[in-house]
């Protein structure tokens, strides 16, 4: 119990320190008023002047900068996330990112699907076969593909299976039927999933090989049970540990190449907001966007903790 | 003896050396190699570029009948500089931190390893955005912005290693025999942390340059002169792609062979001095 409360502390502090490096980091450097009015900002005619007093009055910018941070923290923190800096402020960010979010979810929840089918079979199949030929052959391929830049690889997929191919569409509609838009998101989640494939299969390959060596699986041999079996069954699961553990700090890395590979297929989700939001220096944008992606971190880690407990008993405490 | 370093390291590693040395020399002596000028046109009367590789343009050119060779080595010499002072900073500021925290250990190591955390769980493309996006698009705020970005994860190695080396006896031995902190440090721990360290520079010089790719990708990589992450963006478009291949996938094909020499080799010499990888 005791170490549920640490680890609770741990991750609040963490998100106030993330919270405030960006909204210190953003304040200090940037300059939201052009954002907001335009090329008036610069002005100093009285009119303009006017303006630009009434622009900071409304969104706070008038503030020090301890304040304004509290204020934001506490609309966030009731799931408020403030109005944008443009001209109209509008829609808020709330509506921007509830129509954004779900895209970039479905994106990397894909990735990880389709990196995680290709991963278990893969590293069953070689960690059998443990240095003949295939082995060897594998094990060259998936260091060339975690060596491949993601926007290579995007490219390359791309050519293949878009052009050359065809099978797959190059667009994304944001207003297509939600299988339609599975099937758009098909190649990206794609790109996303091979490399990270790649690193699932060496580390599970190496655990599978451990595992295979104990007397447990000597045992199970000797009774009779299938070769097959036994891989299924008596080593697949207490070789997961790396495997889980990377996958949830996986999470955090693949978020970032996502921004990338969003922006290469077009689709509109949170990666693409952000770099808009960033370009254009609205920060109430970023922030969200920064506070959700680590939110979501703090989270998968946290789940992958409670995961251990669940497949090793040993772990409870 | 060096018989047996190569046989231990394997040819491949040299290959790999090779390739890393050829594509810096070529960068490094760019101006005064009988190449093609890279900001040059060279349209051809009655055809229309880009012009698909041949004899006079070996990687063919791109849209505006720009030398794609050329464009790739002069794209060498900014990648590899974000690469190479974007770690070199990382190294610095990063295992000094790191060494310090890890061999006095106490507040100071949790207020740094705090801070590495803090890093870590920031995505570091989202602060390399918020960075090149809110100060200037410069060849150094570029290299340096990715710099800070490899400080969290080679201090991380750096602390590591340090605390699997304070408590042997040497360190106790030197402390016996009265050597301050300060020659402890340089003299006792740092000839054993820079080995796993050297390593990883080769995987960050790596990081580095596609970081700077991927920068490319959003807009946001350095402005003035080609980069391998912008000449690969600017035939990475569905028609370019379709009609004009070879301009996204000559600078893709240098970069790959260049990321993957620098993994194998960091790889290598992390194996060759059985660095385990220690608390990663």
């Amino acid at each position: 119990m005791n170490y549920w409360v640490q680890r609770l502390t741990a991750s609040i502090m963490l998100l106030l320190a993330v919270s405030m490096l960006t909204f210190g980091a953003m304040n200090l450097l940037g300059d939201p008023l052009f954002n907001i009015l335009g090329p008036a900002a610069a002005d100093t005619k009285p009119e303009s002047l006017e303006k630009v007093a009434a622009a900071k009055e409304l969104y706070h910018l008038d503030r020090p900068l301890p304040e304004r941070y509290v204020r934001w923290l506490g609309d966030m923190v009731t799931g408020d996330f403030g109005v944008q800096f443009s001209s109209t402020g509008q829609p808020p960010v709330s509506d921007l990112v509830v129509e954004r979010f779900p895209r970039s979810l479905t994106l990397l929840v894909m990735a990880q699907l389709l990196a995680s089918m290709i991963a278990i079979p893969w590293a069953l199949i070689t960690a059998a076969r443990a240095n003949r030929p295939a082995d060897r052959i594998s094990t060259i391929n998936s260091f060339l593909l975690i060596a491949m830049p993601n926007f290579a690889l995007a490219v390359i997929l791309k050519y293949i299976f878009g052009i050359k191919l065809g099978w797959f569409p190059l667009t994304f509609k944001a207003t297509d039927p939600w299988l339609t838009r599975i099937y758009q998101t098909f190649l990206p989640a794609l790109t996303i999933a091979l490399p990270a494939a790649a690193v699932y299969q060496r580390l599970l390959r190496t655990d599978l090989i451990t595992t295979l060596q104990e007397d447990f699986i000597l045992m199970a041999r000797s009774k009779g049970v299938s070769r097959r079996r036994v891989l299924l069954r008596h080593a697949l699961r207490p070789s997961l540990f790396s495997f889980i553990t990377v996958f949830g700090i996986n999470t955090g890395a693949l978020i970032g190449g996502s921004l990338i590979v969003e922006s290469i297929f077009r689709i509109p989700g949170l990666g693409s907001a952000i770099v808009e939001a960033i370009l254009r220096e609205d920060f109430p944008v970023v922030l969200a966007i920064v506070m959700i992606i680590t939110t979501a971190f703090v989270i998968v880690n946290v789940v992958v903790d409670i995961v251990y407990t669940l497949i090793d008993p040993r772990v409870r405490r | 003896m060096s018989d047996t370093i190569t046989k231990r390291l394997g040819p491949l590693f040299w290959l790999a050396v090779g390739w890393l040395a050829i594509v810096s020399l070529l960068a490094l002596f760019a101006p005064w190699l009988p190449i093609k000028d890279p900001d040059s046109y060279f349209l051809v009367r009655g055809e229309r570029p880009p012009y698909s590789p041949s004899g006079t343009h070996w990687f063919g050119t791109d849209q505006d009948a720009r030398d794609m060779f050329a464009r790739i080595i002069y794209g060498a010499r900014v990648s590899l500089v974000i690469g190479f002072v974007a770690i070199a900073f990382g190294m610095v500021v990063g295992g000094t931190a790191g060494i310090v925290a890890g061999y006095l250990r106490g507040r100071t190591d949790k207020v740094v390893s705090f801070i590495f955390i803090v890093f870590l769980s920031f995505p570091s493309l989202v602060l390399a955005i918020l960075i090149t996006a809110l100060l200037d698009r410069g060849l150094v705020t570029i290299a340096l912005t990715l710099g800070v970005l490899a400080v969290a994860p080679v201090g991380r190695l750096a602390r590591a290693t340090t605390l699997a080396y304070a408590d042997r006896e040497f360190v106790t031995a030197a402390r016996a025999i009265g050597a301050g902190d300060r020659r402890i440090i340089v003299r006792e721990l740092l000839p054993n942390v820079v080995i796993p360290m050297g390593a990883l520079a080769l995987l960050g010089m790596a990081v580095a340059i596609v970081a700077e790719g991927g920068l490319a990708f959003l807009g946001l990589s350095v402005e003035k002169g080609p980069t391998w992450g912008k000449l690969i963006l600017i035939g990475a478009g569905s028609r370019e792609l379709e009609k004009s291949p070879w301009i996204a996938f000559g600078p893709i094909i240098v970069l790959f062979l260049t990321v993957l020499a620098l993994n194998y080799a960091g790889d290598r010499i992390r194996s060759y001095y059985d660095v385990r990888e220690i608390g990663l």
